[in-house]
């Protein structure tokens, strides 16, 4: 028995759609995309380019505007080096992971841009207020998670687009956590959008997303074949081919379109839904045991992702117990030492991710599994004490 | 009925622009360019319109779809 409960990593298992789609795209789209004149190519790049719009349409962009990436991290770094390459002020929120977290320290240290760490609070009008006043006449960017990896904390991300909006600021979300799950949509105001493709969009590992509307212009960061202009030695300037050099992923592509039409059929509100009510009965079961820490705020909005401690275990000792009774959560830092310093968690945390395939019955029974390892403990120290 | 043959940057808007051609009732193809400005630009992807090719271009030109008129039979 695995029950996966590490979502936010990647979603597991996937839609049946999404896992036909990668059989028909083994079978059909033997080509390499926007390379050829041959059936084989035209078809595989009419399927990318049908993908392309279908995420599109999800993200209220232009197809050309939609660039496939590796991963979310891959979508990150080109979006911050890309944009901020001429130097400048950059700002991440406190709760970044490491994706854009690390590109960011680099760029800084290198001495090529000014960085600043604006702090999230529960309260978001004091989130809005401390990346306000980081503001500076030559701030390019502000990157900011639109939902914490760690504990699922939504940000005031509309406040903060229209912030940049008002001050010509680039804002770059990064979705990995919220795209899926959320109705988040470029006419909120974002001008880049990164997303992985394997997570709430439900495509396979390997494929992100960059969603941009075009407004700051992104320098690539890899240059190489397009399929496009290829007498030329200098990078096309066009989207998606000045952003996507190198054979793209045909098969992950395709998953990754069927993942957004499995989104839409079913509805992300839906599927918010689901996974609120699964994390709220798991909060509930926590609550009944007293060596258990959840954290989470009242006051604060969150993604369905449940951070949790039990006293006594370390993160790795809790999801090492519970994987060897099938229950799969991730434990540690989840790449995100700057969310960590905020909580105040210095050893991590254990983290509970559902999907829309999650059952009710499975996170009452890992709860249950919890209390199980919880009292173990109590009983070991009573027989400390007595002996 | 009139042909012309439009040169487009990238497949991508070469198939963007034939969905907003085709449906406006145009009949359109793609294909990959040949010639001399395959020559001179290298690999690409052309648009061969049949209908009334000045409007078209214009609707390209509307919905700001870059192109190039093709030295193979442009309007």
């Amino acid at each position: 028995m695995i029950i996966n409960f590490d979502n936010s990593a990647t979603t597991f298992p996937k839609p049946l759609s999404v896992r036909k789609a990668v059989s028909y795209a083994m079978e059909r789209y033997g080509g390499n995309a926007g390379r050829g004149g041959h059936q084989l190519s035209m078809a595989t790049s009419q399927a990318v380019f049908r993908a392309r719009e279908t995420i599109a349409d999800f993200f209220d962009a232009s197809p050309e505007n939609v660039i496939f990436t590796l991963n979310c991290t891959y979508a990150l770094n080109l979006a911050i080096r890309g944009v901020m390459t001429e130097g400048g002020h950059l700002i991440i929120s406190s709760l970044e992971h490491n994706s854009s977290a690390r590109p960011a320290t680099e760029l800084a240290m290198n001495k090529r841009i000014a960085l600043s760490v604006a702090t999230v609070y529960d309260d978001d009008n004091k989130t809005i207020a401390s990346f306000r006043k980081l503001i500076r006449p030559d701030t390019k960017a502000i990157v900011c998670t639109l939902a914490s990896n760690v504990t699922g904390q939504i940000l005031p991300y509309k406040e903060l687009a229209e912030l940049c909006r008002q001050h010509n600021i680039c804002f770059i979300a990064d979705g990995a956590q919220a795209c899926g799950i959320l109705d988040i949509r470029l006419s909120h105001g974002i001008n880049i959008l990164c997303t992985s493709g394997h997570k709430g969009l439900y495509g396979i590992t390997g494929t992100g997303l960059l969603v941009t509307d075009g407004k700051f212009p992104i320098k690539p960061i890899i240059t190489g074949g397009t399929g496009s202009l290829s007498q030329s030695l200098k990078q096309p300037d066009f989207l998606p081919d000045c952003l996507e050099s190198g054979t793209v992923n045909v098969i992950g592509i395709h998953s990754l379109k069927a993942g957004v039409d499995f989104i839409s059929n079913t509805g992300t509100e839906r599927i918010f839904n689901h996974e609120k009510a699964v994390c709220d009965r798991f909060i509930r079961e926590l609550s009944k045991i007293p060596s258990v820490t959840v954290y989470r705020k009242p006051q604060c909005r969150y993604v369905p992702i449940v951070s949790f401690n039990v006293n006594g275990f370390s993160p790795e000792e809790t999801a090492s117990y519970l994987s060897q009774r099938g229950f799969c959560l991730r434990a540690g830092f989840h790449c995100a030492p700057l969310a960590h310093s905020s909580l105040g968690t210095e050893n991590g945390t254990v983290r509970f991710s559902p999907s829309y395939f999650s059952r009710l019955s499975d996170a009452v029974a890992l709860a249950n599994s919890i209390k199980n390892m919880a009292e173990l403990k109590k009983s070991q120290k009573t027989i400390e004490i007595t002996s | 009925m009139k042909v012309c043959s439009v040169a487009m940057p990238s497949y991508t808007y070469a198939m963007k622009a034939e969905k907003l051609l085709s449906a406006r009732g145009f009949i359109c193809s793609i294909r990959r360019r040949t010639g001399k400005q395959s020559a001179t630009q290298g690999c690409g992807f052309s648009l061969v319109i049949s209908g009334n090719c000045s409007d078209a271009l214009y609707i390209l030109d509307r919905y700001s779809i870059p192109y190039t008129l093709d030295d193979e039979g442009g309007v």
